[in-house]
């Protein structure tokens, strides 16, 4: 029978701050598990994916979090319950531990399918049981197991009660992941034709049962179908940034100030970790020094002391010698954090290509302070209905270099702020002046490529209406996670595990990802196709020709590195060629 | 010698920019800019009429047509300086009295400044030149007399082949008000133009910054046939007209002195087998302080550093390939080749590949991560019809944005751009104010934009919004993006321009960025109490505990440096005997020393003291 002796920590647990989470892994390693539809991967195989994606990305997080892992249906019998008959071939195989590189390859090598049948039920009595033990005396934010199984065993029910209750009290959270959807089940499964068993009828039904008593609302959401779990993990999580909260006070002029905090909203995000440079052999980051030395512009290279070297900056063709010392005395200065109004102008005053900067503030009255809050939301609301920004001069801390940027208003349901974005200074400017393209008699398209181009706008529109006018964005880049770093930590992974292997190849999600939408692509086809023939295909111009018009126009550096492409030429650019 | 020194140096900002946080093996080189090595130095020659009519000042205390000229010029050296120092500046006046050219055979032209870079000492000279005090001394130095303009062409083609470096871009400004400089001496126009024709056969453009004439400027007369054909026709019917106002004439200087340069040159794939060949330019990136030189004491020459990786154990050089890249995580060690890392973040070949179209409105405002690129057709083909036009109308009349994957160099990970179509626009005086073509603002992924927790605030009524309106109102200015200047580069510059000639002090400069908080003040008037009484109870603090009260005054007074205190001999003689010199700053031993004539070789503050106790016990 299970225990009946879980102490109720919940709430203490939540208030404890960087607090971690414990979750056992429950595999169903059953021999029901092996069985498939031809050409079907068998659950055992995916659900063992589900688990090493899962591992490898607490792995890689480096967390706090502590992982068990129970297998069930097992050939031995390895758990603090087992006596006599009750609680077989379920095997703690792993106690609560900070995963690592060494569980990924157990589960890698050592976990196979067995041979035995184990309840759900009992598994789920052991894993509590383990999550109880360990746990006890220690501080979790988070207790949760996390169910692997087909559901094909004959389980209890008449305990049923006991267990949710017990779930209840222990503040134990549940996830199940299974190879069927929870919602589609009954006997006309949509999965590879195979109707589910009574047995795994029976078990879809306890199921619902427990995840609906443990959350009315939610609790079915919590149930995954073992592809949809591959898919979602494959993508690598970052690990979410506590936002730095930046309070200042917004002033206009002497006699008018009003609190404020700012957040990053959007930034760059950079991996955490760099690379660092090792010994070829060893391995060894220690055997290696770096070492600068300095030495004179003679043909001897005559090497030169640091002692020796002053610091000095180049004016023009002038070389300053200008010490730190000097230097931090004679510098521009700041006084402190500031975040000042300079003035207002139109919105339409501010181009949105000049924003410079490398993040966008979002600023917020304190969020106690509600005198604040409605003193800013009368600037924000002033500024949207006058299509105005204000002109903010901004110092992130003391001795900060001043930057001048746009505090634009923003509305939402939810909330009101000011969307801080940094301006250029005139040194930051370069003004290009670019020939016409539109006034320019030899360089107007006809209406045809003009009406071509626009059916290909038509059949590239990403954003539709669906049947109900709501509208569908086919391609949010907003939602893509970096490629760059799911690459990098495919590959890490890889070559973690694998330390011989070459580098794998790109996931074929993260390459789709980053496609056109294949509905987009195929109907661009025939608009695409009349494109070209509004522009006939035209060979190359070869580095050689290019090299030519260097010489006949002389003012510019063409055809680096170019050759053999195949470029949209008119017929009179051609012509200009042969002439050249 | 010199010059190939100054290659080794650190290349100018612009084109050393790269990302703050770009990590140690300096991987991550975005969006840096052109290498000079490469491509070869950019030139340019100032060739100013010196003639009398140059001189003769405006309607209105307008300056005259020498002093707008030097001003120009003045400005061009001082933003050559700070963003793009490598490039090389000569100054040529034609129509002297005076010769000055290498051999002195050519008359009545005078080189003021050889095709160098630019530096403080030429900065002063032409300061020099400008109001009415340098129209004298100009007047004394070269005076004014005949017009050759031929000699004149010829002596500047000296100039650039005299240069040894490898020039990419040269360029010519012609700054007159005459349009007929040698008042019909038919001879002498067939030389200049067969000079001018000369110097474009080698790849010189030639402009013409022409000014106000009584009786209007004439181009046909005679420059048009100096003058490089413009980049396309239509520009023909531009800037024909002369510049009457410094203003204009600074414009129309900056919009030609500096050459188009971009960072890539790819091809825009709208489909399979559909390329159009694009540019990319930068035309706003923030200017930073460039890095320090180290410098060697004794002669104050700058150093070259070399970095070597060495064995610990055996002492020996470790060539790149002897080394390994790694990351440790859960406490294993990732072991990959350097190829490996670079290759890793390999996903296509560098290109611009559309995805598709979105409404602009589509385009969220804070969708920002940094500064935007600009894509234009590869200059080459715009003399033709490439799909880029059309493809660039539809664009703007359809009001929509082009979604696409950009991958700048091999090896650099996709980002995703927004094409966003630019129309041309010109000012009154046909210059042109944007340029036409393609901003591409760089859009963030999942991973760059963080969840924020927004608090739940009461919001303002009616009556307090049309309160802050009133004050928005009041304080209502017309933004332009080429007002302010940075404090910090600015202060920097005068800095190392008063150390490089000996000023006493650097210059003053102006902060804009500073509220004018006075200002504010009387326009509000009593606007900022109303408001404050409709927002905020009375005992309620705004500046409160978050940040410290700052008095107006100081607000207001900016960073002003203090004046600085001349120290009397008496005085100084006194901290000599004491011997606490010591105790003084830097700057201030710096000044007495210029005070009183002491010459110091370094900088370090024993050698100031030192010099100083030598000097006044004498």
């Amino acid at each position: 029978s299970p225990p009946d002796s879980f102490k109720s920590e919940g709430k203490e647990i939540k208030m404890a701050r960087s607090a971690k989470t414990a979750l056992v892994l429950c595999l169903d390693v059953g021999f029901s598990m092996s069985n498939s539809a031809p050409g079907q991967e068998p659950p055992f195989q995916q659900a063992k994916k589900v688990i090493q994606k899962f591992v490898q990305r607490q792995v890689f997080a480096e967390n706090k979090d502590e992982l068990g892992l129970v297998l069930f249906g097992s050939d031995n019998t390895k758990n603090n319950l087992a006596k006599d008959d009750q609680y077989q071939n379920i095997s703690v195989h792993r106690q609560l531990m900070i995963p690592n590189f060494e569980l990924l390859e157990e589960i890698q090598n050592d976990v196979h399918p067995g041979s035995q049948q184990a309840d759900w039920l009992d598994a789920l009595v052991v894993c509590m049981d383990l999550l109880q033990n360990e746990t006890l005396g220690k501080k979790y934010e988070r207790l949760n197991i996390v169910m692997l199984t087909d559901l094909n065993t004959p389980s209890s029910p008449d305990q049923l009660d006991i267990i949710i209750g017990n779930l209840k009290r222990a503040g134990i959270t549940l996830q199940f992941f299974l190879p069927f959807p929870v919602d589609g089940g009954g006997s006309n499964p949509p999965h590879g034709g195979k109707a589910l068993s009574r047995e795994q009828q029976q078990g879809l039904e306890m199921t619902k049962q427990v995840m609906m008593s443990l959350d009315e609302e939610d609790g079915l959401e919590e149930v995954y179908t073992f592809s949809d779990a591959i898919e979602k993990l494959s993508v690598f999580k970052r690990v979410e940034k506590r936002p730095m909260a930046w309070p200042c006070t917004l002033t206009i002029g002497s006699s008018l100030a009003i609190k404020i905090v700012g957040y990053k909203a959007v930034c760059e995000e950079r991996p955490r970790k760099s690379w660092s440079v090792v010994d070829a052999q060893t391995h060894q980051k220690d055997d290696i020094k770096r070492d600068v030395v300095y030495c004179l512009n003679d043909d001897e290279e005559t090497e030169v002391q640091k002692d020796d070297t002053i610091q000095g900056y180049r004016y023009g063709s002038d070389i300053v010698p200008f010490s730190k010392v000097d230097q931090d005395q004679m510098k521009y200065k700041t006084d402190g954090k500031s975040f000042a109004v300079l003035g207002f102008t139109k919105q339409s005053m501010i181009n949105r290509h000049q924003f410079v900067g490398t993040q966008v503030l979002k600023v917020f009255a304190p969020k106690d302070d509600e005198h604040a809050g409605v003193a800013l939301s009368g600037l924000i609301r002033a500024l949207d209905d006058l299509k105005m920004v204000a002109v903010v001069r901004y110092v992130y801390a003391r001795n900060g270099n001043p930057q001048l940027g746009a505090a634009f208003p923003c509305i939402k349901e939810k909330y009101e702020c000011l969307v801080y974005i940094q301006l250029p200074f005139m040194e930051d400017l370069r003004q290009y002046s670019f020939p016409s393209l539109e006034n320019n008699k030899k360089y107007t398209p006809s209406e045809d490529q003009l009406s071509a181009v626009d059916s290909l706008i038509d059949s590239m529109m990403l954003v539709e209406e669906d049947k109900d006018g709501v509208k569908k964005d086919l391609f949010k880049v907003n939602h893509i996670p970096n490629p760059q770093y799911q690459r990098l930590f495919q590959c890490l992974h890889h070559r973690a595990v694998n330390p011989s292997a070459p580098l794998p190849p790109m996931d074929p999600w993260l390459t789709t990802a980053l496609q056109r939408p294949l509905a987009v692509a195929t109907r661009c086809q025939a608009p695409l196709e009349i494109l070209k023939k509004k522009f006939p295909l035209k060979e190359v111009v070869k580095k050689k020709e290019l090299k030519t018009s260097k010489e006949l126009f002389g003012n510019s550096c063409l055809g680096t590195g170019r050759s053999n492409q195949i470029y949209l030429y008119s017929p009179s650019y051609i012509t200009m060629q042969v002439k050249a | 010698p010199e010059m190939a020194r100054l290659v080794h140096a650190s290349m100018a900002q612009w084109n050393d920019y790269h990302h703050e946080d770009e990590d140690v093996d300096g991987e991550e080189r975005d969006e840096s800019g052109v290498d000079y090595k490469s491509t070869g130095r950019d030139s340019l020659v100032f060739l100013v009429d010196a003639s009398k009519e140059m001189f003769i000042m405006g309607e209105d205390e307008e300056p005259s047509p020498f002093d707008m000229t030097m001003q120009c010029v003045r400005s061009v050296y001082t933003s050559k300086i700070i963003s793009s120092d490598k490039d090389l500046v000569a100054l040529v006046f034609y129509g002297t009295e005076q010769s000055k050219n290498p051999r002195n055979s050519f008359k009545h032209v005078y080189i003021y400044h050889d095709l160098d870079l630019p530096g403080a000492r030429r900065v002063q000279d032409v300061d020099g030149l400008r109001g009415e005090k340098g129209a004298q001394v100009a007047g004394e130095t070269m005076g004014s007399g005949n017009t050759n303009l031929g000699e004149a062409l010829w002596c500047c083609s000296n100039l650039y082949s005299d240069i040894k470096l490898r020039l990419s871009h040269k360029r010519l400004m012609i700054f007159t008000c005459r349009d007929t400089p040698h008042g019909g001496d038919s001879e002498r126009d067939r030389q200049a133009r067969t000079k001018a024709s000369d110097l474009k056969e080698t790849g010189v453009v030639i402009d013409l910054m022409h000014l106000m004439k009584p009786g209007g400027f004439d181009v046909s007369l005679f420059f048009c046939d100096v003058v490089s054909p413009p980049e396309d026709e239509a520009e023909l019917g531009l800037q024909m007209e002369p510049c009457g106002k410094l203003e204009d004439l600074q414009k129309r200087v900056r919009a030609k002195e500096m050459k188009k340069r971009s960072v890539a040159r790819l091809n825009l794939c709208l489909g399979e087998g559909m390329n159009v060949a694009v540019g990319v330019y930068i035309t706003a990136l923030q200017a930073r302080k460039p890095n320090a030189i180290k410098l060697y004491r004794d002669n104050n020459e700058p150093v070259r550093t070399k970095t070597r990786l060495y064995h610990t154990q055996t002492g020996s050089l470790l060539l790149p390939s002897d080394t390994k890249r790694v990351q440790v995580y859960a406490g294993r060690q990732i072991v990959m080749e350097k190829d490996e890392v670079d290759v890793i973040k390999k996903f296509s070949d560098p290109g611009l590949e559309l995805i598709g179209f979105k409404p602009m409105e589509r385009l969220k405002l804070h969708h920002h991560l940094r500064s935007a690129v600009f894509i234009y057709p590869e200059e080459e083909m715009v003399t033709g019809v490439s799909n880029f036009n059309p493809f660039f109308t539809m664009c703007s009349v359809r009001n929509v944005f082009a979604l696409c994957k950009y991958t700048r160099i091999r090896n650099s990970p996709p980002r995703f751009l927004a094409l966003v179509p630019q129309k041309e626009e010109v000012d009154d005086g046909q210059a042109q104010i944007a340029a036409p073509g393609f901003h591409g603002i760089f859009l963030p992924y999942a991973d760059d934009i963080r969840t924020l927790d927004t608090p739940q605030l009461p919001t303002a009524s009616e009556s307090q919004v049309d309160k802050m309106k009133e004050i928005v109102h009041k304080l209502r200015f017309k933004y332009r993006s080429d007002a302010f200047e940075n404090p910090v580069l600015q202060q920097h510059y005068r800095n190392l321009e008063a150390l490089a000639l000996d000023l006493m002090a650097p210059e003053h400069i102006e902060d804009l960025t500073m509220p004018n908080v006075n200002m504010i003040d009387q326009r509000l008037g009593s606007l900022a109490q109303e408001f404050r009484d409709l927002v905020y109870p009375a005992d309620y603090n705004p500046e409160g505990k978050t940040a410290p009260k700052r008095k107006p005054a100081e607000a207001a007074g900016g960073t002003e440096k203090k004046p600085k205190v001349e120290m009397s001999e008496d005085e100084l003689r006194g901290h000599v005997q004491k011997g606490n010199l010591g105790k003084l700053t830097v700057p201030v031993l710096k000044d007495a020393c210029k005070q009183f004539g002491v010459k110091v070789t370094g900088t370090k503050k024993q050698e100031l003291i030192d010099a100083l106790t030598a000097q006044l016990t004498k």
